[in-house]
């Protein structure tokens, strides 16, 4: 199984979420709250564009890479649940280090909120914190299907409807 | 919150600048006012009428994930466009396929859809008999029969079993509904209003199943209790089996007992009783309020509508195929 | 959310907020229209309009939570009916 950097993020988030993701049982299409960050993602810097590329991993698209300084910026709605767009962002980095590209670094950014944050990649110390949650991923999507969280972390999930629908 | 449209007039549906543009057509060709249909807002199509149309709009319905389900003069059902699946999940597909071929997975799951049918039959058998409608004698044999539902080993004698609590069930309508008499279920064609009635609403309830299918990963022509094949999407019967003494007969009870529904409201054929176009409308609109209609669901705590009730349902035997969570099917608690 | 939409839009460029919200919403009169969106349509349809208009245009969106809250009253003709039974 690839690990995607969606995965990297579940796992932050959600194991249940992830294992779901992974068995591509998905909700991402009803999901109002994804919709949103696209729509974010594409109308709030429509010249940005012009000036950086889109970039093809294979396994994962980034919308905006500066070749120039290596930076890739990854756009948010809300800084919640920052921690996995840090971990998801941290994986970027980690792709692009190994195909070569020297000292990358990542800027996300929460236009509604007006913060900027950045990542830097360390390759002594990341390198072997991504590869241990690549590794728990995988563990994960071998396993059957983890637990629910607590109801009340689901209520703005996408699946959950389909986690809680019970009798 | 899409919306289901209905077209009983004739005429011509096209794409038009991105969205759906209608033109009705009335006997002597005449073009009527145009409507546009805002594609944002549609979730299906039910055609009655005659529809002209071209592939490009079925290009750009399909592109958009919008079903169309198709009815002739007689009211019968002919057929949907389904468009193509845009979730798919291989894994599921093959627990899907397997829970089919292991004999014991699936006829555990076909006794689960009779049961819970069977419930929701008595629990509208009950609710008449707080009405002062004397229907204990069926609520009798059909407890009786149900508790032969878990020692089925068999599809077959399943199907048996569903066959006989129906025809009781059924041997209730007279009682509950005296404005029209009714001697049991005749399918091919209904002769009398009643089961005019109960086919049209059972393959609308079918269609509407089948659309809740459509926006899950499960295979729709892949089915457990009916077997597959009997019809292109034979999940959708099975899904609802559940449905059918929820939506369906209520609605039925509730339109005859208001006289929203009355004998000037069908018309006879030759050995056929069938809706007139004023009768399949008041149906349909009802049928439409019904499923929009909402109830506060116990287990996500918030108010959800009959369709996404079906919905919810599909997700359930998602689960129970991925042996997340064993699937109980949804029983009426009112 | 249950929306009423006007514009006053200059004629140049009428054509395409037309088409436009007609994707969106039901018309109902002359540059009205109204009907049910979810936020990230309206979202989206506001992103669209926004690309359209240009100075001295203008939209407005009344919203209601529901339908159920909004009383409508047609007086002389209605111009387009928005019922989903044609």
């Amino acid at each position: 199984m690839t690990i995607t950097p969606t995965i990297v993020s579940y796992l932050h988030l959600c194991h249940r979420k992830l294992w779901l993701h992974a068995h591509h049982l998905r909700m991402e299409s009803t999901s109002e709250l994804v919709a949103e960050g696209k729509l974010i993602g594409e109308t709030t810097y429509p010249q940005r564009a012009l000036k950086w590329q889109e970039l093809d991993l294979g396994i994962a698209k980034i919308d905006f890479f500066d070749p120039k300084s290596n930076t890739i910026h990854e756009i948010k709605k809300s800084n919640k649940k920052s921690f996995a767009h840090n971990a998801q962002v941290k994986y970027y980095l980690y792709l692009l280090h190994k195909i070569g590209i020297a000292e990358p670094t990542a800027i996300i950014e929460y236009p509604k909120l007006r913060i900027t944050k950045t990542v830097d990649w360390d390759t002594e110390e990341d390198q072997d914190l991504v590869e241990s949650w690549i590794n728990q991923a995988d563990t994960i999507i071998k396993g059957t299907c983890p637990d629910r969280l607590q109801i009340s972390k689901c209520k703005k999930c996408s699946y959950f409807d389909f986690c809680w629908s019970g009798e | 919150m899409k919306k289901s449209f209905y077209l009983f007039n004739p005429g011509r549906l096209s794409r038009k600048d991105n969205t759906l543009k209608f033109v009705p057509v009335d006997e002597n060709v005449n073009e009527g006012q145009a409507r546009y249909l805002p594609i944002e807002q549609v979730a299906n199509l039910y055609v009655f009428g005659s529809l002209d149309a071209n592939s490009a709009l079925y290009n750009f319905l399909g592109k958009n994930g919008i079903g169309v389900h198709f009815f002739d003069y007689y009211e019968h059902y002919t057929g949907s466009f389904y468009p193509k699946e845009y979730l798919q999940a291989g894994q599921l597909h093959v627990q899907q396929s397997l829970h089919y071929s292991d004999p014991m997975k699936r006829i555990t799951l076909a006794q689960e859809f009779i049961n819970v049918g069977a419930f929701n039959m008595l629990k509208n058998l009950k609710y008449y008999q707080n009405r002062n409608k004397n229907t204990a004698e069926e609520i009798l044999i059909i407890e009786e029969l149900i508790k032969q539902i878990n020692h089925t080993t068999k599809v077959d004698e399943l199907m048996g079993i569903e066959g006989n609590i129906r025809q009781v069930y059924y041997s209730a309508f007279n009682k509950i509904i005296p404005t029209f008499p009714f001697n049991g279920r005749e399918r091919q064609p209904p002769t009398d209003p009643i089961n005019a009635l109960i086919s049209f609403c059972n393959m609308i309830c079918y269609t509407a199943c089948l659309d809740m299918l459509y926006h899950t990963q499960l295979d729709p022509t892949i089915s457990f209790l009916h077997e597959p094949g009997v019809r292109r999407y034979s999940l959708a019967l099975d899904v609802a089996e559940i449905f059918k003494p929820i939506l369906v007969d209520r609605l039925i009870f509730s339109l005859v007992n208001k006289k929203h529904i009355q004998v000037k409201h069908f018309r006879n054929e030759v050995n056929a009783c069938l809706l007139k176009e004023s009768g399949r409308k008041i149906v349909m609109k009802a049928w439409d309020d019904k499923l929009t209609d909402t109830i506060k669901h116990r287990k996500l705590g918030r108010h959800v509508s009959y369709k996404h009730l079906i919905k919810l349902e599909c997700y359930k035997l998602s689960k129970h195929l991925m042996s997340i969570e064993q699937y109980q099917g949804f029983k009426t608690w009112w | 959310m249950y929306i009423i939409l006007v514009y006053d839009i200059n004629t140049k460029r009428g054509g395409k907020m037309l088409k436009l919200c007609r994707k969106y919403l039901n018309w109902i009169q002359n540059s009205v229209f109204e009907g049910e969106l979810t936020n990230i349509q309206l979202e989206n349809l506001k992103a669209d309009a926004n690309e359209i208009m240009q100075e001295g245009d203008s939209l407005i969106i009344f919203n209601n939570k529901s339908k159920k809250w909004l009383n409508k009253e047609i007086i002389g003709q209605e111009k387009s009916s928005i019922n989903n039974f044609l």
